[in-house]
Parts: structure tokens; C-alpha cells; sequence
């Protein structure tokens, strides 16, 4: 991702041309079966190969400009990179919690050891 | 049983008599580039577009392994393409998917018979209209500056608790923000998708392509297909124009024509939709 797509006016669209590879693929593997064929590949198969084929195109098109294994480390994409950033933001905040905790708890100890020395002068 | 030489490869479905015209309309494209002519093949008042594909390179598992093959799949997809669009040229065409194969010309009219009727139907349907895509994207950097500076939070932060604090506000207003961005968009679609929809005979609604298609800078939140009568294509143009003069949160893509790929068989047709 770069600078200038980020600032590039959202109202500003390109014309998709038919010959577009993605484009191609949804229409002639994402349809519905008319009929079926004497030699089948089932839907599962068209599936991930549409899966495998989009990793190719994004090989193609996009991976080059933006590094090859982006989409490994894209949350969006990849559930592993989700559960990878999830994991690193709650130790995050687990150790913003126990800093707040020891803190707290530093002071309450504080005030009930204040509170005990008025009891016991 | 010996297995046959060759099999039968089908592209797509027309009328037997819009066909008859040149005597073999289609001798010229290579097809699948197995050297065979693409050809029809008459099956009652349906013609099938088909070419003869060795059984060897076709058979279930060459054809699983030749299309998990980056390259082999969209050289396949394209060859599959340029086909249906030349035989949609010359008269209404129902596509068949990717890979539809038969083990012989006697199968295919077994095929073609057995489903006559919605065939009959779909062409029926597709006569004189083409299919038009239209993409919605939302992006997804950051949001415009001012939303993005949390001013409230100091750089140096009073201690641990009021940096912990600040974080928590800045990826509430992170999230808040992304969701206000995102709804905003979807409704945009919706508007686009309904103002489409008002020019066309049936729309469906494909799934949305993920972020290995559309980038990483923008979402994709709507992917339908139309289908519209020929002489309409001014007007969705025109239509498309004023809505991305309005809808400045999303990105508006139109491609098109294509052949009626989406509406072979069925479609959601809104009766009301058209005048």
C-alpha cells in the first residue's frame, strides 16, 4: 500500500475492461451449473481453485508492488495473522493491566497501612 | 468399454437457427488451442458450441491438474471466455461453466435434450440484453485527518494509567471510526445497486471479491451483475456518472458488456424493476 493510493480521490474510478483475469474467473467458474458435464469437478474443487487463483492474480498484479507474502500477515485474509494480532494486542493490554493493578494496589496498601498506623499510634 | 480418443468440450448454448448463417461461424478461433475447429453441434432446437479435446488432457484428473495450474487455469478461462463471447456476437448464448465436458457429441444432445425447456427459457431470457458488472469499493486508509488526530491525548501521559487509558480510547475511536466508514459505504452501495437495478430486467448479486483482488487500500462492498436490454447501455452510463458524482465515500467500477454469464440460469428477476 502506498502513499498515493491512500490520497487517490475516492470518486475517481478506472473502467474495468472485460479482459480483467478476475473478472473472467467469477463468471465462468462462480455460476450456477445450467448443465452438468460428463467429467465433473465439484464445487469444492472450483472453490479453491478460485482461492489458489486469486493468490495467483494478487502474484501478478498487486504482490509485486507490495511485497510478495503481504497477504500472510493481513488479518483481513489470513486467519492466522487475525488471531497473531489479537493475541499481540491482549498482551498488550495485559501488561497495561497489571501495571495499572500493581499501581492501584500499591497505593490502596498505602492507604490501609496509613489508616492502620492512625489505628495503632 | 474402450476409451474414446477425443471427448467433447461445450462453451455454450444457442438457438439452432441463429446459428446457420455462416457455415462454420466459428472455424476460425483456436479455442482450448487443441488444434480441433470449434464447432456446433445440433440437438433439437438447441446448438451446442463445442470443440474436441483429447481425453488424455481432459479426462476428470488432467482436468483438475491442468486447472490448479495458475497459468493453465486462466489460459483455459480466457480461451473458455473468448469463445462465449464470439458466439454471443453473433446470436443470444446461454455460457456453460468452465469445464463443462461430455464424452461424446451423442452426450451433449443427451445433455441438451434432457434440459431443453430451460434452456428454451434462459435464451428466451437473454434475447437482445447484455450483462453489466458494477463494484463498490470502500477505502480503507485512515480517515481524513481531522478524525484521525485524537487531540485530547497528551504525549507525555500523566503515568502508566492515563497512557493505558489513552490507548484504549485511541483503538475505541480506531474501531468507531472504521464502522462509521464502513456502514456509510455499505448504505452507498445499496443506493448504487438500487439506481442500477431500476434500468435492468434482473440483477444478481455476485460475492464480493476479497482483499488478494481488490488491494489492500479498499473493501469491497458490493459486486453485482445486471442484466440490461442493448439499447440501455447510454443510460446506465449516465446513471453511474451522476451516482459517482454523489457517492463520494465509495469507489464505482462498471465493466461490461459481457455475455448474459450471470443470468443463464435464472437470475433474480424484480418484476417492477423495469419500465
Amino acid at each position: 500500500m502506498t502513499e498515493r493510493d491512500l490520497v487517490h480521490p475516492p470518486s475517481v474510478t478506472d473502467e474495468r475492461h472485460p479482459s480483467d483475469l478476475a473478472e473472467i474467473l467469477e463468471r465462468v467458474l462462480d455460476k450456477g451449473i445450467v448443465i452438468a458435464g460428463d467429467i465433473k469437478i465439484d464445487l469444492l474443487d472450483i472453490e479453491l481453485l478460485t482461492i489458489r487463483l486469486r493468490l495467483f492474480i494478487s502474484s501478478v498484479d498487486t504482490a509485486r508492488k507490495a511485497g510478495i507474502d503481504w497477504w500472510e500477515t493481513d488479518p483481513a485474509l489470513s486467519s492466522r495473522a487475525a488471531r497473531d494480532t489479537l493475541a499481540q494486542e491482549n498482551a498488550e493490554l495485559r501488561t497495561r493491566l497489571h501495571a495499572l493493578e500493581s499501581r492501584i494496589g500499591a497505593e490502596e496498601l498505602s492507604t490501609v497501612g496509613a489508616a492502620e498506623e492512625e489505628r495503632h499510634p | 468399454m474402450t476409451e474414446a480418443a477425443t471427448l467433447t468440450y461445450a462453451f455454450a448454448v444457442c438457438r439452432g437457427g441463429d446459428l446457420t448463417a455462416p457455415a462454420e461461424p466459428f472455424a476460425e478461433l483456436p479455442g482450448l488451442g487443441t488444434g480441433a475447429p470449434v464447432r456446433t453441434v445440433a440437438a433439437g432446437p438447441l446448438t451446442a458450441v463445442v470443440q474436441d479435446v483429447p481425453a488424455a488432457g481432459y479426462d476428470e484428473e488432467a482436468l483438475r491438474r491442468r486447472l490448479s495450474v495458475g497459468a493453465e487455469l486462466e489460459r483455459c478461462a480466457r480461451a473458455h471466455h473468448a469463445v462465449i463471447t464470439a458466439a454471443s456476437a453473433l446470436a443470444p448464448a446461454v455460457p456453460l461453466p468452465l469445464a463443462t465436458v461430455y464424452l461424446d457429441d451423442g452426450r451433449v444432445r443427451e445433455a441438451l435434450g434432457d434440459r431443453e425447456t430451460s434452456f428454451l427459457t434462459a435464451l428466451g431470457r437473454i434475447a437482445g440484453r447484455a450483462e453489466w458488472g458494477v463494484k463498490v469499493y470502500a477505502p480503507t486508509g485512515p480517515p481524513p485527518a481531522p478524525a484521525a488526530v485524537p487531540a485530547v491525548v497528551p504525549a507525555e501521559g500523566p503515568g502508566p494509567g492515563g497512557n493505558g487509558r489513552a490507548y484504549l480510547d485511541r483503538v475505541r475511536t480506531r474501531q468507531r471510526g472504521r464502522e462509521q466508514r464502513h456502514a456509510l459505504a455499505l448504505r452507498a452501495a445499496e443506493r448504487v445497486d438500487a439506481a442500477v437495478r431500476g434500468l435492468a430486467v434482473a440483477a444478481r448479486r455476485l460475492r464480493p471479491h476479497g482483499v488478494e483482488v481488490t488491494g489492500k487500500h479498499r473493501t469491497h462492498v458490493l459486486n453485482a451483475a445486471y442484466l440490461l436490454d442493448l439499447g440501455r447501455e447510454r443510460e446506465l452510463r449516465a446513471a453511474l456518472a451522476s451516482l459517482r458524482r454523489d457517492e463520494t465515500d465509495v469507489q464505482i467500477e462498471l465493466s461490461g458488456p459481457w455475455a448474459p454469464y450471470s443470468f443463464a440460469d435464472g437470475g433474480i428477476t424484480d418484476p417492477g424493476a423495469a419500465p
